[in-house]
């Protein structure tokens, strides 16, 4: 099953202008420069790496996948191909949001998928120290450690740096199978 | 030498016309083993070893000497054949196969990049042992190496300096340009005759791209220029007025004379050098139709070597070499090049220059992929169509937009159908891989199996071609080894010695059938009914009320074989379950039947292309899905009294059947109120048929089928997706699986 490969070159962001920060970009710390997108699901701030985004887009119709794990939220058209939106609120068993005028569609693409992920708000695009972020307290949020990579702490707010590797890892759909399969065989 | 430091672009040309070659060798081969003694053989023979010639001659360009020096070998036994000094059995058939093997893998290895493997020493001894030669090739680089001191270097001569890998080659070239020198002849015979002389200047383009790519090689300059001229020539020779012909050949009897002189220097490892300038001017002139000077013409009495003399190249003494050259035209020469003729000029080639180009796959792909992005922005525009009568425009407005909008879809119908057209490909890219399969099987097992083949020129999509590949091979594998009987079996049961396979394929509709039939034992039900209780796919009472298609149909199932012992060939149990994943993938059916002592008779339908389709969009709840309608058999409003319960399944009775019925509202989880009157798709998969209960049918669309291949969007009911007119997406319905569910009710309730 060949995931696509296929290079769109990032598309610009509303409200986030890549190239204002572009000008510290040279600069070399004490230690390594992350550069993340960070948004809101529910109450939490989140981060990920800009590197693995392809995209950020407005709301669109997303289709309904029946028979497909619960957190996907179903499939989008984005310019002629078809790929999977995860519904984040539900991945991190929240309640699910009413979308709003803020929401958006996080394209991103991980060992060669490219998924898309819905989130409440998208923030801005930081560039921290690598050396502000900590191992991940156990308990510190309401999402389970286990996507969590790090946690930034910022003058005045924290940031969760999600793993998306271990987010889109397919254990949890292996699980479905498994289930699925025993109710088949 | 390694592949890395050539021309990419010539390696790739190389690549992909020495692998169509090689195809064409191992069905050449197969065939070979098949026929009578006679002409068809020996055009056979020769057709085989022109095919080796050009992969061997195409490899020296690009100084591939490990396969060459093989390609050589296998050339010279080909040679033997071809003379009748070697009969066609089934011993020697093994080894030439074989080599063709080795060649296959060496060129998998040059498109890897990788160093080339040598070919197998025993595999290189027995090559020799045909030919009767044990060392070949080497005698003649020690016999060089002892003629070179004596050589005295003359005015124009160059001693060639070669690094040892070209030295090798020397000899295997010298016989290459004698051969050219022979056939170019016969080929200005041919020139001089009207009818045939778009042949002469197909030949004389091959002999002269030959010779240059030698020249080429061996740094041989001023042959190369030579060749070049014939090139040249070659190309016009179609084109050159009477008047100006006799000058035109007799310049390229010249051109002869002179690359049958360098060939002869070759030998001594020297290169030539003449003042050409006048000679390739002159000829150049009448190839392009201009006559000479009168003073220039007729003095040469159409004497190759007057020419040379005449046009500065030679000096007059040294006429008496060129001399030699004119014995091309004793008796024995004409008839040395008229049995050549025979062998070499007309077969294989076929009518004049097909009018193909080669386009990169890529390249059509994208093209198609535009072209379902325009059939997408078609259904939009149609769309709005719809929306214009709507609003209150003028009539005129309307019309025209309308008038647009149908020009608009019948062109983007015919350019989709143009550009499917360029990707369409005939199955006998695959059927002529099948005979060596069966032949090799039938050797392994010690089985006589003729594998009859019918409808190889049917077209299919290239993708279609590509999912095709394995699943016939292993359906082929299993009939020759567990299907076809050995013959002592065969005689016991009173059937022909001979089994025999059959592979038809022809165009259905929309669909591509391909059959394979065998007459061998057939399935058996109850052994198959066994394994399959045992591995648990079904009860006891389940298996007692399936047909005997339901039963044959496991062993498509993975892991699922019946065969005793594993053998080489099949067994594994992989082989099937490829063929229905690949079927299915591409929207195909499978049908099997079969009967015991009789044989077996597998359909697979599949259609023709796999990227655009015509759908039935219909509603379910709040959301619209696509049916491929090829597999739409018809659409009825079911009455109350048409539904019934068979043991939980609803079922439906149309005219004289009962077709099981899906609820889609249940399968696609829509919930909210049902309409009250709902619609039943009948659909039809091979023999399989079920009904699929919806809310609302929207109408027909042209679909573009995009992959759902991301896994957290697998596993449902689902083939593809496709991109509506309003833009948004719509999910196509799998009919093979839903077919499935409704045949397994247990399955579709859960």
């Amino acid at each position: 099953m060949s995931t696509a490969t296929a290079k769109t070159p990032t598309t610009a962001t509303p409200g986030i202008d890549p190239g204002d920060e572009q000008s510290t970009g040279t600069r070399q710390g004490d230690g390594e420069l992350l550069q993340l997108v960070t948004f809101v699901v529910g109450t939490e701030e989140f981060a990920i790496p800009i590197l693995s985004v392809r995209e950020i887009n407005r709301m669109m119709q997303i289709t309904r996948v029946p028979q497909s794990p619960e957190f996907i939220e179903g499939v989008i058209n984005l310019r002629g191909k078809i790929i999977p939106v995860m519904d984040l609120r539900k991945r991190f068993g929240d309640q699910a949001l009413e979308d709003t005028s803020d929401s958006r569609i996080i394209v991103v693409e991980v060992s060669n998928r490219v998924i898309g992920f819905t989130v409440d708000r998208v923030n801005e695009v930081l560039r921290v120290d690598a050396g502000i972020v900590e191992p991940p307290p156990s308990l510190v949020t309401g999402v389970d450690s286990e996507y969590v990579q790090g946690v930034g702490k910022l003058e005045d707010r924290l940031l969760i740096l999600l793993d998306l590797e271990r987010l889109f890892s397919d254990e949890d759909l292996d699980q479905l199978e498994q289930t699925a399969n025993a109710a088949s065989a | 030498m390694g592949a890395q430091d050539m021309d990419p672009s010539l390696l790739q040309d190389f690549l992909t016309e020495s692998s169509e070659l090689i195809e064409k060798l191992d069905v050449d081969l197969v065939t070979l083993e098949s026929v009578a003694e006679g002409d068809e053989q020996k055009e056979l023979l020769n057709s085989i070893f022109r095919a080796l010639h050009t992969i061997k001659g195409a490899a020296s360009f690009l100084g591939l000497t490990t396969l060459i020096t093989f390609a050589h070998a296998a050339e010279d036994a080909l040679n033997r054949m071809r003379k009748g000094e070697i009969e066609v059995t089934s011993e020697v058939m093994d080894v030439l196969l074989r080599s063709v093997d080795v060649l296959r893998s060496m060129l998998e290895e040059i498109n890897a990049s990788e160093e080339i493997t040598p070919a197998p020493d025993d595999l290189l001894g027995q090559l020799h042992a045909l030919v009767g030669n044990d060392a070949p090739a080497k005698p003649d680089t020690e016999k060089q190496t002892q003629a070179q001191p004596e050589v005295k270097l003359e005015e124009g001569q160059t001693k060639l300096e070669l690094p040892p890998q070209k030295v090798d080659l020397l000899d295997f070239m010298v016989s290459d340009l004698e051969e050219v020198v022979g056939q170019l002849t016969q080929c200005i015979e041919q020139a001089r005759v009207t009818a045939t002389r778009q042949d002469a200047a197909q030949h004389l383009a091959e002999l002269a791209e030959n010779t240059y790519k030698t020249g080429y090689f061996f740094e041989l300059d001023d042959m190369s220029k030579v060749a070049k001229a014939l090139e040249a020539v070659a190309d016009h020779l179609a084109d050159v007025p009477d008047d100006v012909l006799g000058e035109v050949l007799v310049r390229v009897a010249a051109a002869q004379t002179l690359i049958k002189q360098q060939t002869e220097a070759l030998c001594k490892s020297i290169a030539l050098s003449w003042p050409l300038d006048t000679f390739l001017q002159r000829l150049e002139q009448v190839t392009t139709g201009n006559p000479l000077d009168k003073d220039v013409t007729g003095k040469h009495n159409n004497d190759a070597a007057q020419v040379l003399v005449l046009d500065g190249v030679l000096k007059a003494p040294v006429a008496s070499s060129t001399e030699g050259s004119n014995e091309s035209t004793t008796p024995a020469d004409q008839a040395r090049a008229a049995a050549k003729k025979g062998g070499d000029a007309p077969t294989a080639r076929g009518s004049v220059g097909e009018q193909t180009i080669r386009v990169e796959v890529h390249r059509l792909e994208s093209l198609l992929n535009l072209v379902g992005r325009l059939v997408l922005n078609k259904n939009r525009v149609l769309g709005m169509t719809r929306k214009v009568r709507e609003h209150d425009l003028p009539y005129e407005v309307e019309e025209q937009f309308a008038a647009a909008a149908s020009d608009l879809d019948q062109l983007t119908g015919e350019l989709q159908l143009g550009v499917m057209r360029t990707r369409m490909q005939p199955l006998a890219k695959l059927f002529d891989r099948y005979p060596r399969v069966i032949r090799d099987i039938a050797r392994m097992t010690d089985k006589k199996i003729d594998l009859e083949i019918a409808g190889k020129e049917t077209e299919v999509d290239k993708s279609v071609l590509e999912v095709l590949a394995d699943p016939l091979v292993h359906i082929l594998r299993n009939s020759a080894d567990h299907g076809v009987e050995t013959p002592d079996i065969r005689t016991a049961a009173g059937k022909p010695e001979t089994g025999t396979i059959r592979l038809t394929a022809e165009h259905q509709g929309s669909h591509v059938r391909v059959e394979i039939a065998d007459n061998g034992k057939g399935l058996h039900r109850e052994m198959l009914g066994k394994k399959a209780v045992e591995r648990g796919l079904v009860t006891p009472e389940q298996l007692a009320m399936l047909s005997d298609e339901e039963v044959f149909r496991f062993i498509f199932a993975p892991g699922f074989s019946t065969a005793e012992k594993v053998s080489d060939l099949s067994g594994r149990g992989v082989g099937m379950d490829v063929v229905r994943t690949n079927i299915a993938k591409i929207n195909g059916a499978i049908n099997i039947s079969s009967a015991k002592g009789k044989g077996t008779t597998i359909e697979i339908l599949i259609p023709l292309t796999v990227a655009i389709m015509p759908a039935m969009m219909v509603g379910v709840g709040r959301h619209l899905y696509a049916i491929p309608l090829t597999s739409i058999t018809e659409i009825v409003r079911p009455e109350q009294n048409m539904v019934y319960t068979v043991s939980g399944q609803p079922v439906m009775r149309l005219r004289d059947t009962v077709l099981p019925l899906l609820n889609m509202r249940r399968i696609l989880q829509e919930s909210g109120d049902e309409p009250k009157n709902k619609f039943a798709v009948m659909i039809a998969v091979g023999q399989q048929r079920a009904g699929l209960v919806v809310d609302r049918l929207i109408g027909q669309q042209e679909v573009v089928i995009k992959p759902l291949d991301d896994r957290y969007t697998q596993g449902g009911p689902f083939s593809g997706a496709t991109i509506r007119e309003d833009g948004d997406v719509s999910l196509i319905l799998d009919v093979i699986q839903l077919i499935r569910q409704a045949q397994t009710p247990e399955r579709a309730a859960a």
